[in-house]
């Protein structure tokens, strides 16, 4: 940067040969996943390679062909009442219900109990209390309460998936520079302009980090619920399967799980680098 | 014209010995002047910012600007913080757009006059940026411009070049000084170092920390001499600005000697 010593009247502008290059991060994130993509093959060929010279009974590990030929038997004719797309869409229909329990109470209640002494005091205990329970201890009190269909499956997954979100909420407006207040309230903000304009942004990593756990939550109560009480679902059909030792269906069942959480962490990270590009950069 | 009078400042300590942050200071910013704010750590004179700013509370005394009461933060007056303080979110633009937006301000009319004040800061190439892909030298710029979107009667920068290197604080000296030639805005400028003090201070007063108070004050007038040649070394160089200098700093040390004196 040059400095003009004799012109006082016109600033000399910066120039532009500060700009940082986003390749470095970038080529670090491509090596990563080629090995990952290698792993994977490796860990398949594992799998062919067992069953192939029969290091394990089919009963306990069935070959990858047969896993495929069921997989397909399993999306055309079903299997404990109903197809793989039945199954899944159940299972996908609940942890969505949940998530939108998790997402429309837990983010404003969250914000709530972040902004005001008051609604932190009152709702702090209650959900510190059940979030330490393990679901599955509460699961047949709910059942009791609620009976064995959708509302008790649905309310416990909710549970799971709420307090996650509430939780990251409140740790997001906790979580803002007392600066970055200080500087908008210095520029004239209003406190609800404080609010949208400052708060909400700044808590927005924490929340979606919330999210993501809210997932993970939703997803390993869901199966164990539906193992216990269900008609339908991922978890109901693994069960079935595992109750007449048909462990190609239950490899079928987990295979799909595993495509799902993938899918949801992946939704999640783009999500991420669309709407907060900016997180941990100032 | 910014009126301090009889402010005090005292926090209560978890020994039951209160500090006296501020104590009994009172002090004017007359329009167009910058006073410059010097003394070592703790000395009160961040908490005197604060204090006009509206993000602390005085124990005593009153602050007043234009006959009006301070008791909040508000538009009135702008603040440069020591780190810099931008959205990342939002682009350099926005960014010096903020105040006006809360102004309600019509998106076409902030833009234009934050274009402006880019322009003025030499940013004017980085309007579309984030600012987390500028240097800490730039981002300041950002600041001030931002600052001084919503025209505040007064400016208040808190130690803004504190964090940068020699070379970057010296080139946004400069600006600054370049800034208020244009501007005539009143300044209150807060600094540990005191040659920053002198280069830029109509009003330099020295403060002491333990209580907070203003135990000497100096005229001076090398900032218009600094904007007009944009050159630091012949003013440091300056028999008035070595004299006022080896003033100030023998005022800054002179307590903290006396004190451990007294404690051995």
């Amino acid at each position: 940067m040059t400095l003009a010593a004799n012109s006082p009247t016109s600033f000399p502008p910066a120039t532009t040969q500060r700009r940082p290059s986003p390749r470095p991060r970038r080529a670090a994130s491509a090596s990563t996943f080629g090995i990952s993509l290698v792993t994977l093959a490796g860990l398949i060929a594992l799998w062919f390679l067992a069953a192939r010279f029969g290091w394990a009974s089919p009963l306990f590990l069935p070959s990858p062909a047969d896993v495929l030929t069921q997989f397909s038997a399993v999306a055309a004719d079903g299997y404990a009442n109903g197809t793989l797309l039945d199954h899944t869409l159940a299972s996908l229909g609940r942890i969505a219900a949940a998530l939108g329990v998790g997402i429309f109470v837990g983010i404003p209640l969250g914000l709530l109990m972040g902004l005001n002494r008051w609604v932190k005091g009152i709702f702090s205990v209650p959900i510190d209390l059940y979030w330490g329970l393990p679901p599955l201890a509460y699961l047949p009190l709910l059942i009791i309460w609620l009976g064995i269909g959708e509302t008790s499956k649905v309310v416990l997954l909710s549970l799971s998936t709420f307090a996650p979100i509430c939780f990251a909420a409140q740790a997001g407006v906790r979580s803002v520079p007392v600066e970055r207040i200080n500087a908008a309230l210095s520029l004239g903000a209003s406190r609800l302009q404080l609010f949208t304009s400052i708060v909400l942004p700044s808590a927005l990593p924490e929340i979606l980090t919330g999210l993501k756990i809210a997932i993970g939550a939703g997803l390993s109560t869901l199966v164990a619920a539906e193992l216990i009480a269900a008609q339908s679902g991922l978890g109901y059909m693994i069960m079935s399967a595992a109750n007449f030792l048909a462990t190609d269906v239950v490899f079928v069942g987990l295979i799909v799980i595993a495509i799902l959480a993938f899918a949801f962490t992946s939704g999640m990270r783009w999500l991420e680098h669309r709407l907060i590009p900016w997180k941990g950069k100032l | 014209m910014l009126r301090i009078r009889d402010a005090s400042v005292t926090f209560p300590a978890s020994d039951g010995q209160d500090v006296h942050a501020l104590d009994h200071v009172s002090l004017d910013i007359a329009p167009a002047s910058i006073v410059v704010a010097v003394g070592a750590s703790g000395c009160g004179k961040s908490t005197l910012l604060n204090a006009i700013a509206g993000f602390l509370p005085l124990s005593e005394g009153t602050i007043t600007l234009d006959g009006q009461e301070i008791v909040a933060p508000g538009g009135d007056r702008g603040v440069v913080f020591q780190k810099d303080t931008l959205l990342p979110w939002a682009n350099v633009l926005d960014n010096v757009a903020l105040g006006l937006k809360y102004r309600g301000v019509s998106r076409g009319e902030r833009h234009e006059r934050s274009r402006h004040l880019l322009e003025l800061v030499g940013l004017a190439d980085f309007a579309e940026k984030p600012p987390y892909e500028l240097s800490g030298g730039m981002r300041q710029r950002v600041g001030i411009a931002r600052a001084l979107a919503t025209d505040p009667k007064i400016l208040l920068m808190d130690e803004p070049f504190g964090a940068l290197d020699s070379l970057t604080r010296e080139t946004m000296q400069q600006l600054l000084a370049s800034v208020w030639v244009k501007t005539g805005k009143q300044i209150l400028f807060i600094t540990h170092s005191i040659e920053e003090a002198l280069t830029l201070g109509t009003t330099i007063v020295v403060m002491s920390p333990r209580p907070g108070r203003i135990v000497a004050r100096f005229d001076a007038d090398f900032v218009r001499d600094f904007a007009e040649s944009g050159d630091i070394g012949p003013i440091q160089s300056h028999r008035r600005f070595i004299e006022l200098r080896q003033e100030i700093r023998s005022l800054i040390h002179q307590p903290e000697g006396a004190r451990t004196g007294t404690l051995q």
